[in-house]
């Protein structure tokens, strides 16, 4: 777990890599990594490699990086973990390969030489890397299945750069920072920027579970090599395998298990849910004793029922865990405000939570912690699960009826606009609400296409508009997914869009800014393939499957709080920062539309030339 | 079997200006690679000219209409397609259809200002077709990204080459003596002197030339170039520079260019919009240090310190400044300028012929 960074000057009239940059761009992630900084340079002075280190596997110094292999052809600079790397390396020695470390890194470099780019197929864990070829002279680029680690490039037409960060990039000073209508369009109407698309023009995110190939002609486009909705159509094609509640506790405990590789104890960010409860009653089944585990309290809430640390505390003293119950109040998140924007490395409405509970884990000695993310993108714990198809079916029909979807928007909007008591979102039901990415659009927006024209110049709205097609952007993620019911759908959906632009990228840049590895097991595509097909997993009820894995099983109050939902003042505060909303209406968004504003007025783009 | 290509160009062979030699260039090296050129201008006679093996030339034809109808009888005889070459925007609609008429991949060119300025939907559309895009400068490429829909990786960047001609040497005493430049400094110009490309930057440079001939009495301007605003600059050059500080030499032949930047100190030209500036590039080849200005491409042919400086094009007291440190600075490595001589351009566009022809076709042709 680290933070990573390349330059390569492909074309032979570009000038050689500037060290100086490189270091200014290595340093901007100093917090990834703490444990050590390396950089490299080819002796041509063409292609450099930069890396920060959050020792974790392999402490010693054998695990530096970059890394060369033995042959000196493969240079590697690699963030991540890769969880199956005993199993790999031994198939290695097997074939001869001799390691002169213990680290999963000089695995990679191994498994490239023998499989080359293909190796990414054998990977289960998290990563984001680079590799030098010195022989072909290539660069290779490659981003982990589900996009839990991020890796961005730029390319100005003569050299790439590459990094785990956007804003190191541009504190290289050589990668322009022209604002791009697609990323900020998207940002305001997902409160995330949808990859590929950064806020820069210039700067790209490498799509998740994606390679790419830079040779003496630049860039090659990317090549996928996963996709979820391709992925999960597999899975429904497979003839079950058991009993389905058996299946899922096997998928849970194998993948904990994979998750606990480490040479660092490895913690839990426990809430009061199931999720990350069952991940702690998991690893306890699994031998783990004396886990630290990691509670969000809150000043407002001590005594009332919201309260989680109670419940946690049950937990916890169920499975032997040692407890750390951090409380937050509203100064220290006013304090920690300008610290929290600097870290954000593209703008979001959230990841505040995953900011504090890092910053209470780093402060109890913790190094690398597992968080129960993305348990409800595979259990179908939102509740876009029951509304998105629902909409579809429903109002299908109205959508087959040309331009009655836009007149009832228009005279909805104008409507609201005069007062009436609605959600100005609600104006667009009849217009999207008929299509799966009309319906999930409707569901996860912060604002719709058409109420941007308040917020953007009509310029940058109109070509942001059409760059990012926000329509054909969300249905894309659903091509291959014919055949798929709709619980497998919305969970293509969520996965694809919400967890990997806005879940995934916050807890990396919040976990990284403390120098915390956040691990997340339910985030893997292994484990996505062994979990039953989606329409058994709906009819089983996952969640309540979840608080059965562990045994003893999570105790029956925190199995009927989970009603309640999950909640934290951080949405009032992030409000009250930003002062009221707008409308004054009440906020059914996924966040606050007034703190959407406040994070993109911070200043990200240098404004635009009249 | 070689690749086959067909290109639709304002003109190559037998004609004049830094597209249509950039066009000769790119065909040659493309020649030299193995393939097979089939060249539509729509200007220029190539008769009498000799082209390198594998390029024919058809006659120009420069009416729209009838160089659409020929490029499309043209593109179904010459059958199969590998590649349509677009070199100019202008046509680029027309090589979109007859890309698509024979089934082949379509590679458009562009080279600066050409792009910058029609933004109409039509052209965009018909740029976002590119199955490659090359430009001669990354200015030129970052302009035409912040406007077009196309993934950054296929648009790439072909640097203009550097004729062996250009090369350091003494000057040809016959030069010499024509132009009787007197001991100097001699700054040098070379460019088109048209009302429409004043962004060239000459009345800056004669602006300076007053502080600069207080320390170098006896520095002189040459101006090389010919076109509709010389009389307006002679005027301005009086006006600015006093008499007997500035020569204009008129419109320059191809083959005295090397002994005019052989004789000159430095090559002043702080344009603001150049696509690339090719004139930078040549007087560097020939040993000249040289000052262009900043936006546009110029930063691409002065890619560092080793061959020269670039100015705000709206700076007289940076002009001084900048033209006293590199007179002091001597003769330009030739090491700076191998990266643009002819072997490696020849070698980086086969590269990206080579990379285009790996992608399938866009739709099944006729071939």
């Amino acid at each position: 777990m680290c933070g990573i960074a390349g330059i390569h000057a492909y074309l032979e009239v570009a000038p050689p890599v500037d060290r100086a940059e490189l270091g200014r761009i290595n340093d901007r992630m100093a917090a990834r990594g703490p444990d050590g900084e390396g950089l490299w340079l080819a002796d041509d002075g063409r292609t450099g490699f930069a890396h920060r280190r959050l020792a974790i596997i392999d402490l010693s110094d054998a695990g530096l990086q970059p890394m060369h292999s033995a042959c000196g052809r493969y240079t590697i600079t690699f963030n991540g973990e890769i969880y199956n790397y005993l199993e790999l390396r031994r198939e290695l020695a097997d074939k001869g390969h001799v390691f002169r470390s213990g680290s999963d890194t000089e695995v990679l470099l191994h498994l490239f030489a023998e499989y080359g780019i293909e190796m990414v197929r054998r990977l289960r864990g998290m990563f984001a890397f680079g590799i030098w070829d010195a022989t072909k002279r290539r660069l290779v680029l490659a981003r982990d299945p589900l996009g839990i680690k991020p890796l961005y490039w730029a390319d100005d037409g003569w050299t790439v750069r590459f990094a785990s960060q956007a804003k190191a990039l541009l504190a290289g000073g050589a990668v322009a920072s022209d604002p791009d209508s697609a990323g900020i369009v998207g940002f305001h109407l997902f409160g995330s920027v949808p990859e590929p698309f950064t806020v820069w023009r210039e700067i790209r995110a490498l799509p998740a579970g994606a390679t790419m190939v830079v040779d003496a002609t630049g860039p090659h486009p990317a090549e996928r090599f996963y996709d979820v909705a391709g992925a999960l159509a597999e899975r429904a094609l497979r003839p079950g395998r058991g009993e389905p509640a058996a299946q899922l506790a096997d998928a849970v405990r194998d993948s904990v298990r994979h998750h606990l590789v480490a040479d660092v104890p490895v913690a839990v960010f426990l809430s009061a849910g199931l999720d990350s409860g069952a991940l702690l009653g998991t690893m306890a089944g699994l031998g783990a004793t004396a886990t630290t585990a990691v509670t969000l309290a809150f000043a407002e809430f001590k005594g009332l029922p919201v309260d989680e640390a109670p419940l946690a505390a049950e937990v916890a003293g169920r499975y032997g865990a040692r407890h750390v119950v951090r409380t937050v109040d509203r100064a220290e998140f006013e304090s920690d405000l300008p610290a929290i924007l600097d870290a954000m490395d593209l703008p979001t409405v959230d990841g505040i939570n995953t900011w504090f509970v890092s910053k209470a884990a780093r402060e109890a000695g913790v190094k690398v912690a597992l968080s129960g993310l993305g348990a409800d993108e595979c259990f179908g714990g939102y509740p876009s699960f029951r509304d998105v198809p629902r909409s579809v079916h429903w109002l299908r029909p109205v959508s087959w009826i040309p331009g009655v979807g836009t007149l009832a928007r228009r005279g909805l909007s104008a409507a609201i606009r005069a007062g009436l008591p609605l959600h100005p979102k609600a104006a667009g039901v009849l217009q999207y609400g008929g299509s799966w990415a009309g319906a999930y659009l409707l569901r996860r927006s912060v604002y719709m296409p058409w109420e941007l024209e308040d917020l953007l110049s009509p310029d940058l709205l109109e070509e942001g508009l059409r760059r990012l097609a926000p329509l054909s952007h969300v249905a894309a993620v659903l091509q291959g997914a014919r055949g798929l019911g709709d619980f497998d759908r919305v969970s293509v959906l969520e996965t694809s869009l919400y967890m990997r632009n806005q879940l995934l990228r916050d807890a990396d840049w919040a976990g990284m800014a403390q120098s915390v590895e956040i691990r997340v097991p339910f985030v893997d595509p292994f484990f996505l393939a062994a979990l039953p097909a989606g329409p058994a997993l709906a009819r089983l009820n996952a969640k309540d499957a979840v608080a059965a894995v562990p045994d003893p099983p999570l105790p029956d109050t925190v199995r009927g709080r989970r009603k309640t939902g999950f909640v934290t003042p951080v949405g009032r505060w992030l409000r009250e920062v930003s002062g009221p909303a707008s409308s004054g209406m009440p906020d059914f968004s996924a966040a606050s539309r007034g703190w959407a504003l406040r994070v993109w007025q911070s200043g990200w783009t240098p404004p635009v030339a009249a | 079997m070689a690749v086959r290509i067909l290109a639709l160009v304002g003109d190559a062979y037998g004609a004049r200006g830094g597209i249509a030699r950039y066009n000769r260039d790119l065909f040659g090296a493309l020649a030299a690679s193995g393939a097979e050129i089939l060249v539509l201008p729509r200007l220029g006679d190539a008769e009498g000219v000799a082209l390198p093996a594998g390029v024919r030339q058809r006659p120009a034809i420069f009416g729209r209409l009838g160089f659409s109808l020929s490029a499309l009888w043209q593109a179904w005889r010459y059958r199969p397609v590998d590649v349509v070459f677009c070199g100019h925007v202008f046509m680029a609609p027309l090589a979109v259809l007859v890309a698509r008429l024979v089934g082949a991949r379509y590679w458009l060119q562009a080279h600066g200002t050409d792009i910058w300025n029609d933004r109409r939907d039509h052209v965009r559309r018909a740029i976002e077709a590119a199955d490659l895009l090359t430009t001669v400068s990354r200015g030129t490429r970052r302009r035409l990204l912040g406007w077009v829909d196309l993934a950054p990786e296929r648009v790439r960047v072909l640097p203009n080459t550097v004729d062996e001609r250009f090369a350091p040497g003494a000057p040809a005493k016959a030069v010499q003596q024509k132009l009787q430049a007197g001991p100097g400094p001699v700054l040098l110009t070379v460019g088109r002197l048209a009302a429409s490309e004043r962004y060239k930057g000459h009345e800056l440079v004669f602006a300076a030339l007053p502080a600069l001939r207080e320390r170098f009495p006896d520095l002189v301007h040459l101006v090389a170039g010919e076109g509709d605003d010389r009389a307006r600059l002679e005027a301005r050059a009086l006006e600015l520079a006093g008499p007997g500080a500035v020569k204009f030499l008129g419109f320059v032949p191809d083959q005295d260019l090397p002994d005019l930047y052989r004789l000159a100190d430095l090559f002043v030209m702080p344009s603001s919009e150049e696509g690339f500036g090719i004139v930078y590039l040549e007087a560097a080849a020939c040993g000249l240090r040289v000052i262009g200005g900043a936006g546009g491409g110029s930063s691409d042919a002065i890619p560092d310190r080793r061959v020269g400086d670039i100015v705000d094009p709206g700076d007289r007291d940076g002009l001084v400044a900048a033209v006293t440190r590199l007179l002091g600075e001597g003769r330009v490595d030739p090491a700076a300028i191998e990266p643009y001589r002819r072997p490696h351009f020849t070698a980086a566009a086969s590269r990206l012929l080579a990379r285009l022809v790996a992608r399938p076709r866009r739709m099944r042709g006729a071939s």
